[in-house]
């Protein structure tokens, strides 16, 4: 459980790393977002919005006073599919920090340009690059052009 | 202490102010504008930044609930369908905005004579064309004249913005189905336009645009403005509109950044602070002579908020390679087969569809208009399938007016300055719920038709309170509306609103070349016909 101060413990950031392997798990040759090492970089976003900050310690709090899941020893004894299940649970009871930590936690998996590689997004500030588009080709208008005009005539 | 008078004040440096600022200015009024927020330098933008996702979803995000940043002020939207949003800096919302610009119709100022509900504008189409096409020059219009669903229009200052493989493959879903669909105006130079660069198809410019590309007033009236003479005091928070015994406006109370008060004096006041910033001032300003806030005999400020409810519909294809993300965001195309009132169904007024691409990966993950993708089993193959490889059609309502939907003061919510926020009360009618169903049934026809494999709607897009309108609306009986059709206040004859606030109606397009349009036409009403506001 998160600090008076809401700072993280060392048993949450535990916990949050594995609840991260779980909102994003492994694929191709990527670990999941908590093995990837992005905790500290969702900390970091966190200290600096702080609906992000105190949906994390509302969500950790809930996380660790859950009963069934303190029954089972707590968080990272329960089984993949168990974690899961405890986490629909929290999703259900508190929504709106769930879904924010989620947000949070997307944004720091798809800001990594090992993620960016594998899904074909070009890393780095899309300006001064922007992409290219080929120009306007009038030709597409030709069958809309037929049409009568229909705008509505209105008294003055 | 108070400034010494300046001719106008204005209040607000968005879309209506800026033009109007510089409309006063060329004639050679001294004009000082208070702007609550501050400048921002294009290399400031989200865009510039590798982080630019998070800087979108936070300081830069479009709603000030969530942006909190010192200049925004909190609004009270626990009781409305739609959260409002805009931006507080030089420039306004129009810093914020996509810059998709279709102008209203001509039916659109005459629904009562025509539609039997609501109320006519006091002014039509044809008074304000000659403004739409003064504003599409100065902010700069891309686009392509002969929409067979709009009366004609001069030829448009620059070619229109590339369709992408994207948007044409929509044109083709909308050909096949023998419906109307047009390449949009939009206020993005597609070509190097006064001094700034062409629109390098970045994608998300609802973050302020690096290349200047995007005409927001600071880039566009303000600077010639400036030169002109008008003073932009920025960081400069207005909380009440003086006026003296006569109920005249004499200016008004500022806060500074350091939360010092001024006060400006003017012999006339603008007020641009938006749909819903403007009744909030006009409610904070009461006096002996306004006891319901100023301007307000009526009743009327803050009542009849419009927002165009939003549905949004999302094809999803079977691309190759992701690439929908390539290219202005919301500027493409849009459709108005389905615009105007038609006896056999079951609603009246109509609606316009305009395309939006898709965006970059966090954004796509997170959602936009539909639920975040899915965590754990399966979010990858989900992932997968929506991002750079999506569509979608948002439906823009008509919103007719009604009084219970309406800003007022919230009594314990407060800004930095603890100046009482605004609290908006706002519920979809039913008009525009069968509106909405309407265009999102068809919306599906077109995406199927276009080769989406899945089609999936949000049926009201509760983040989508762009459009700020109404809430001191126009009219030619005092006993109903705010200020007549030149924009000056009944109940004070300096006194002018220039904004969205102005609306008498919503029609069922963006509204800001329409509320530039309004405000240059106000200004050109001061010029000619009161010099008496001149020293
Ligand atoms: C994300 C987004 C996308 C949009 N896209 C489009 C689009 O594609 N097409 C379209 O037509 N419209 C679009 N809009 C809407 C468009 O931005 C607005 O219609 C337009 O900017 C309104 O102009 P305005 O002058 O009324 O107010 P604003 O542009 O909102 O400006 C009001 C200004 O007043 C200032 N202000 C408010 N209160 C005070 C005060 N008390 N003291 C001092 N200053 C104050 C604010 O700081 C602000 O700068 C979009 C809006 C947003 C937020």
């Amino acid at each position: 459980m998160p600090t008076a101060e809401g700072q993280l413990t060392n048993s949450d950031r535990r916990n949050m790393k594995v609840v991260m392997d779980r909102l994003v798990p492994p694929v191709d040759d990527l670990p999941g977002a908590g093995s990837m090492g992005l905790l500290d970089e969702v900390e970091r976003m966190a200290e600096e919005h702080d609906r992000y900050r105190v949906s994390l310690v509302r969500f950790l709090d809930a996380l660790s006073m859950d009963m069934s899941v303190e029954a089972e020893g707590g968080f990272l004894a329960l089984e993949g599919e168990q974690q899961d299940e405890a986490l629909k649970e929290i999703e259900s009871s508190i929504a709106k920090e769930f879904a924010n930590v989620l947000e949070v936690v997307y944004l720091a998996y798809y800001s990594r340009p090992e993620v960016h590689r594998r899904i074909g997004w070009r890393s780095g500030p899309l300006q001064p690059l922007g992409f290219t588009l080929p120009p306007f080709d009038e030709s597409i208008l030709d069958t809309v052009r037929k049409r009568e005009p229909f705008w509505r005539q209105a008294p003055d | 202490m108070s400034k010494g008078p300046v001719d106008v004040l204005i209040i607000g440096t968005g879309a209506s102010g800026a033009a109007a600022a510089w409309r006063l200015s060329e004639a050679g009024f001294k004009v000082v504008c208070l702007e609550q927020g501050g400048w921002y330098r294009a290399d400031q933008y989200p865009t510039a930044f590798g982080d630019w996702e998070f800087r979108s979803a936070t300081s830069f995000a479009f709603d000030p609930n969530i942006r909190r940043l010192p200049e925004d002020y909190p609004v009270n939207d626990k009781n409305s369908d739609v959260s409002p949003l805009m931006f507080n800096a030089v420039g306004g919302s129009t810093v914020h905005w996509t810059a998709h610009t279709p102008r209203f119709h001509p039916s659109d100022f005459r629904v009562k004579s025509l539609d039997g509900v609501a109320d006519d504008w006091p002014i039509s189409y044809w008074d304000l064309e000659k403004y739409y096409d003064l504003n599409d020059e100065w902010m700069g219009c891309s686009g392509i004249s002969g929409d067979p669903a709009n009366p004609p229009r001069s030829q448009r200052p620059m070619p229109p913005l590339p369709l992408g493989p994207d948007g044409e493959r929509i044109a083709r879903g909308f050909d096949k189905l023998g419906w109307h669909w047009w390449p949009s105006d939009n206020y993005i130079a597609s070509q190097p336009y006064r001094g700034r660069n062409a629109c390098n198809n970045c994608g998300p410019n609802g973050l302020g645009c690096f290349q200047q590309a995007k005409g927001s007033t600071d880039v566009t009236y303000i600077p010639e403005a400036i030169k002109n003479g008008v003073e932009v005091r920025t960081n400069s928070r207005v909380f009440e509109i003086t006026t003296n015994s006569d109920g005249r406006a004499t200016g008004a109370m500022y806060y500074d950044d350091e939360g010092i008060e001024h006060h400006q004096s003017a012999r006339s006041v603008i007020v641009a602070a938006n749909g819903v910033g403007t009744p909030r001032l006009l409610l904070l300003s009461k006096s002996r002579k306004h006891p319901d806030g100023l301007a307000n005999s009526s009743g009327m400020v803050g009542k009849n908020l419009m927002f165009h409810p939003y549905a949004m519909v999302s094809g999803f294809f079977d691309d190759a390679e992701p690439n929908t993300f390539k290219g202005a965001l919301g500027n493409i195309l849009m459709s108005q087969e389905f615009y105007e009132t038609k006896s056999r169904r079951d609603f009246v007024r109509g609606y316009t569809y305009q395309m939006n691409r898709s965006t970059g990966p966090a954004k796509t993950a997170t959602g936009f208009t539909i639920p975040p993708v899915q965590w754990g089993k399966g979010h990858h193959e989900e992932f997968a399938l929506r991002f750079g490889k999506s569509a979608l059609l948002a439906v823009i309502s008509e919103d007719l007016p009604e009084e219970h939907n309406r800003v007022d003061l919230d009594p314990k919510l407060t800004d930095s300055n603890g100046i009482p926020a605004p609290r908006v009360t706002y519920k979809v009618s039913q008009n525009t719920r069968k509106l909405l169903d309407h265009g999102i049934r068809n919306a599906e026809k077109v995406l199927t038709a276009a080769g989406a494999h899945r089609v999936e709607a949000t049926p009201v897009h509760r983040s989508g309170g762009w459009h700020l309108m109404g809430t001191a609306r126009m009219g030619t009986d005092p006993a109903t509306s705010v200020v007549d059709g030149n924009c000056q206040a009944h109940d004070a004859d300096n006194l002018f609103i220039i904004d969205g606030s102005v609306f008498v109606t919503s029609a069922a397009v963006n509204p800001t070349p329409t509320i530039q349009a309004i405000a240059l036409r106000a200004a050109d009403y001061i010029i000619n016909e009161r010099q008496d506001l001149k020293a």
